[in-house]
């Protein structure tokens, strides 16, 4: 048996004659002999040291981005984790304790999220966060459902660039209520929104709300996002905002985002083969009362000092069950946590200063790329800051890929839809500065790139 | 045992160092009419000023490594320190999601070994990691059960869920947004009523949700009846996991007749729940329903794994990426550790935990139904209604022990309710200096329990006034301070 259960000194024997039974099976006739099963089959236990020794050879198995010239991103990132971020995280007194229902006990976790709702609240404009949710797919899906209780309507616009996988999750959101998720098209040119689409549409009814993305999934920035409220009038505008680039772009509540969502795992959250993740939600103090999550609030104890305590608990399942506004319960406060920590750690001069590097970087890869025969690198005439799209003239996203992957290259993310039958545009891939790559990395892609693409095709 | 919390007069963050809003640098590519006109408004601190306040606030926080954490439903066994240092491994960690397979071999393993440990466990054939949590899961499974009926031609007709007045309230909320009306089942001696069950099931069920053992920690020892009950009006049979830990090894989801369930590995399988997350809510799938699963499944052809998005049934996707690694990690490092003999171990001391400490408690306030109870137990603490004390008086006066409050007031078919579960992690003696935490604070004067606690870093907090005038935010305390600062 693992050392966690303990026996000490024959310790269940005195529990089983203290309850006066002589075999802990007296305590399992409520369950049915024909419900009773034999053996799982699940296999033998280990000791600590061959668990440790099996999980490190599984582990051996991948080759983790360090050990590449990687260019993967998108809306999950590898950026350096400074090592006080952990250190908090690894206090145990946040990461083994569960959502704070006995507040007095729980003011520290209370505090750290109060702080982090203040900080995306701050980087996007808005009135107020919640305690988070699971990740950024799961807050956009939040979003569409609380656009539809803000205004009456069936349709939810989204753009035709948004990634295949938040796509998938907000027709999922969506399917519940009988509502459809609807693509506005974009520029060829340069890839931004039809903005007349979006007029058009909205024109004539039926539109609960409108998603747009910043960067979009192409990793560009679309200037027509500022002239969206506008076109929408009472029609909610939720914005899927990067964290990073908040440091740099204008906060979303300025341009009139009634709700700003977002993947908040690039703030001093470890990739992890992408979970946990961490899912942010702001919106108007106004819509408050309609909002998904827990939610932290400063209040006063007996003595009339400040405390914390989750709050307007009637919005959600414990207390309201069917009619709550969400069925969330747990979230992802440690990842909260990580990342208001993060953010305090590398504070805001450091943040913007890493947006700004990563942009930088960005444009030397996007003119090293786009040197190379056979790619059309940034496809779209759009501004981007660390992330853009490449166009491949022939050949496969996933070929060309392969070939780098061989020389130590991971170049992108394709943006096909992998289902099948379910893509059939052109080739692209999004590629993505991070912080780990230098010239030298750089001029390797553009290497391999060339290599890839010459003699015989890609595909 | 006495106990003091640290009361740190721990100013918040801002209130550390000056945050004046700078300017924002000039970045590249960043067109005029998007730049950010005024820089964030957050503090520069030195490493060690952030270091210190969050150490500060940590230490005002209760965490199962400080304190027995009876939390009923919520299963906080000790979250093994093993798990913690692998699940940091940079062959872990610094993984990207959207890596080509190849170089994710080791990653995809481990699910894959996993999905198949859980499979075993659960009874039922098909497992999906990708749930963030356990309503995530829930409502995920009810999406598929919604595609299923779709797929019949039955879903117009096929529209209302079906669940006992115990359940936790994430399943009507995760039903309703899976867009099916709810109605409650009636509970009869703290079980699934199922004269009441055979009543309300008809052709417009499409779903009966139970966990089992229940919230009231009683088996429903109906179960089988129950299963031909719902599957004999045509319905699918839901299992919510979050009380697995009772019955691993002697009866599982599959053989009570479950069609699909979610576990939450953040309970039974012993990841840590991070002060309310992160949560990891494993989909479980027979025959009828697996196809439905999330994409992508992780199939190993040879020895070779990948990611088959090929299910033209399936849902799609509920979360990007593929569920939380970093847990399921940890997950399965615990269950290697434990094996068959372990895991079964599991749930036969926590059950032997569970009664043994009811019985104790029983002394002082009634167990409201039958004593043979599985990983939790009810304690009604109306009779305290005499002195002038509620169950939140006495929940707050144990807190004052430096042991945690057990869930208070569910289920609501409880008068007063204590819900309590120490799981199989909590040896003899800390059970038995629970109990007398326990026994100190029940027999506590009404003066005493009503002005608890007193050994925290706060007294007791005005609840109803966080959300009558909600400050949910810096920027509401600056506005807030700026009224009473305005002559």
């Amino acid at each position: 048996m693992p050392r966690w259960i303990s026996d000490e000194g024959g310790e269940e024997a005195a529990l089983l004659a203290a309850l006066g039974i002589s075999s802990v099976e007296e305590l399992f006739t409520d369950v049915p002999k024909k419900a009773r099963i034999g053996r799982m089959g699940v296999g033998p236990g280990h000791e600590e040291p061959e668990v440790v020794r099996e999980i490190d050879k599984i582990l051996d198995r991948n080759r983790p981005l360090s050990k590449f010239a990687a260019f993967v991103g998108g809306r999950f990132q590898s950026r350096y984790v400074p090592a006080a971020v952990d250190a908090i995280l690894s206090r145990s007194e946040f990461y083994t304790s569960y959502t704070p229902y006995q507040p007095e006990a729980s003011q520290g976790m209370l505090r750290a999220l109060f702080e982090f709702q203040s900080l995306w609240v701050e980087l996007t404009g808005l009135d107020v966060a919640n305690a988070s949710l699971y990740d950024g797919a799961t807050a956009a899906g939040e979003g569409l459902l609380f656009a539809r209780r803000l205004h009456e309507g069936h349709r939810f616009l989204v753009p035709a660039s948004l990634p295949w996988e938040e796509r998938s999750v907000l027709e999922n959101y969506a399917s519940g209520p009988g509502l459809t998720v609807e693509s506005i098209p974009y520029d060829e040119r340069t890839g931004c929104l039809d903005l007349d689409f979006v007029r058009t549409a909205v024109r004539s009814g039926d539109v609960f709300g409108v998603l747009a993305d910043v960067p979009n999934g192409f990793g560009h920035l679309d200037e027509g996002l500022v002239e969206l409220k506008p076109i929408l009038g009472d029609v909610p505008l939720v914005v899927s905002a990067d964290p990073l680039s908040l440091t740099v772009l204008e906060a979303p509540g300025r341009y009139g985002a009634d709700v700003v969502v977002g993947e908040g795992q690039g703030f001093g959250i470890a990739p992890s083969f992408g979970g946990p993740a961490l899912g942010l939600f702001a919106c108007r103090k106004e819509h408050v009362r309609m909002a998904p999550g827990r939610i932290a609030g400063a209040t006063l104890d007996s003595e009339g000092r400040r405390a914390y305590a989750l709050t307007l608990q009637t919005r959600e399942q414990h207390i309201r069950r069917s009619r709550a506004t969400s069925n969330i319960c747990t979230n992802e406060s440690l990842m909260a946590l990580a990342f208001v920590v993060y953010a305090s750690v590398v504070g805001p001069r450091g943040l913007a200063a890493l947006q700004s590097s990563l942009a930088e970087k960005a444009r030397t890869l996007a003119s090293a790329l786009g040197s190379v025969p056979g790619l059309q690198a940034p496809r779209f005439e759009a501004p981007y800051l660390c992330d853009f799209t490449v166009e491949l003239r022939s050949g496969t996203a996933r070929a060309f890929l392969d070939r780098l992957r061989r020389r130590k290259v991971l170049g992108g993310v394709p943006l096909a839809d992998p289902r099948p039958g379910r893509s059939s545009g052109p080739e692209r891939i999004l590629v993505s500065a991070t912080p780990t790559i230098g010239e030298k990395e750089i001029q390797k892609y553009a290497a391999a790139a060339r290599a890839a693409l010459s003699g015989g095709g890609a595909s | 045992m006495s106990f003091r919390q640290a009361r740190w007069d721990e100013p918040s963050i801002w209130d550390l160092a000056p945050s004046d809003p700078g300017p924002v640098p000039e970045v590249p590519g960043v067109p005029e009419r998007l730049r950010r006109k005024e820089g964030l408004r957050w503090p520069e601190l030195s490493e060690l000023e952030v270091v210190r306040h969050y150490t500060r606030l940590s230490q005002m926080n209760f965490g199962i490594d400080t304190s027995p954490y009876a939390l009923g439903s919520c299963t906080m066994k000790y979250n093994p320190k093993v798990s913690e240092q692998l699940a940091r491994r940079p062959g872990a960690a610094d993984l990207h999601p959207y890596q080509p397979v190849e170089t994710v071999q080791g990653a995809l393993e481990v699910v894959w070994r996993l999905e198949r440990i859980l499979a075993k466990v659960t009874g039922l054939p098909e497992v999906s990691l990708q749930p963030a949590a356990g309503a995530h899961g829930e409502y995920a499974a009810l999406l598929m059960v919604r595609a299923y009926f779709r797929d019949r031609g039955e879903l117009a007709q096929r529209t209302e869920v079906l669940l006992p007045d115990t359940a936790h309230g994430t399943n009507p909320a995760s039903a309703s947004m899976a867009g099916f009306t709810t109605r409650e089942i009636p509970s009869k001696d703290g079980c699934v009523d199922l004269a009441a069950l055979r009543a309300a099931v008809s052709d417009r069920t499409a779903c009966f949700m139970l966990t089992n053992p229940n919230t009231a920690g009683l088996f429903e020892s109906e179960i089988l009846e129950i299963a031909a009950t719902v599957h004999g009006a045509g319905g699918m049979l839901y299992y919510d996991g979050a009380n697995l830990n009772a019955i691993l090894g002697i009866t599982h989801p599959g053989r009570m007749g479950f069609d699909v369930a979610h576990l939450n590995l953040h309970k039974t399988f012993a990841t840590p729940h991070g002060g309310g997350g992160p949560g990891a809510g494993v989909l479980a799938a027979g025959e009828t329903l697996a196809p439905y699963l999330p994409v992508p499944r992780v199939v190993k052809r040879g020895r070779a794994f990948s990611l088959d998005y090929d299910r033209p049934k399936s849902i799609g996707k509920i979360r990007a990426g593929y569920g939380s690694f970093g847990l399921d990690l940890r997950a399965y490092a615990f269950a290697i550790t434990h094996g068959e003999e372990g895991l079964k171990h599991v749930s036969r001391r926590a059950v032997l935990n569970s009664n043994y400490l009811g019985s104790r408690m029983g002394r002082y306030l009634p167990r409201p139904f039958r004593p043979l109870v599985k990983h939790e137990f009810l304690l009604s603490g109306a009779p305290l209604k005499e002195k002038g004390v509620r169950t939140l008086d006495l929940a707050k006066r144990l807190l004052d022990e430096g042991v945690h409050a057990p869930t208070i007031y569910f289920p609501s078919l409880v008068e007063e309710s204590l819900m309590f579960e120490l799981p199989e992690t909590e040896s003899k003696r800390e059970l038995d200096r629970y109990y007398a935490a326990f026994e100190r604070a029940v027999t506590d004067t009404p003066e005493h329990l009503h002005a608890a606690p007193r050994n925290l870093a706060v007294s007791r907090i005005d609840e109803v006034r966080a959300a009558r005038e909600p400050l949910l935010s810096w920027k509401d305390l600056r506005a807030a301070s700026a009224k009473v600062e305005t002559p």
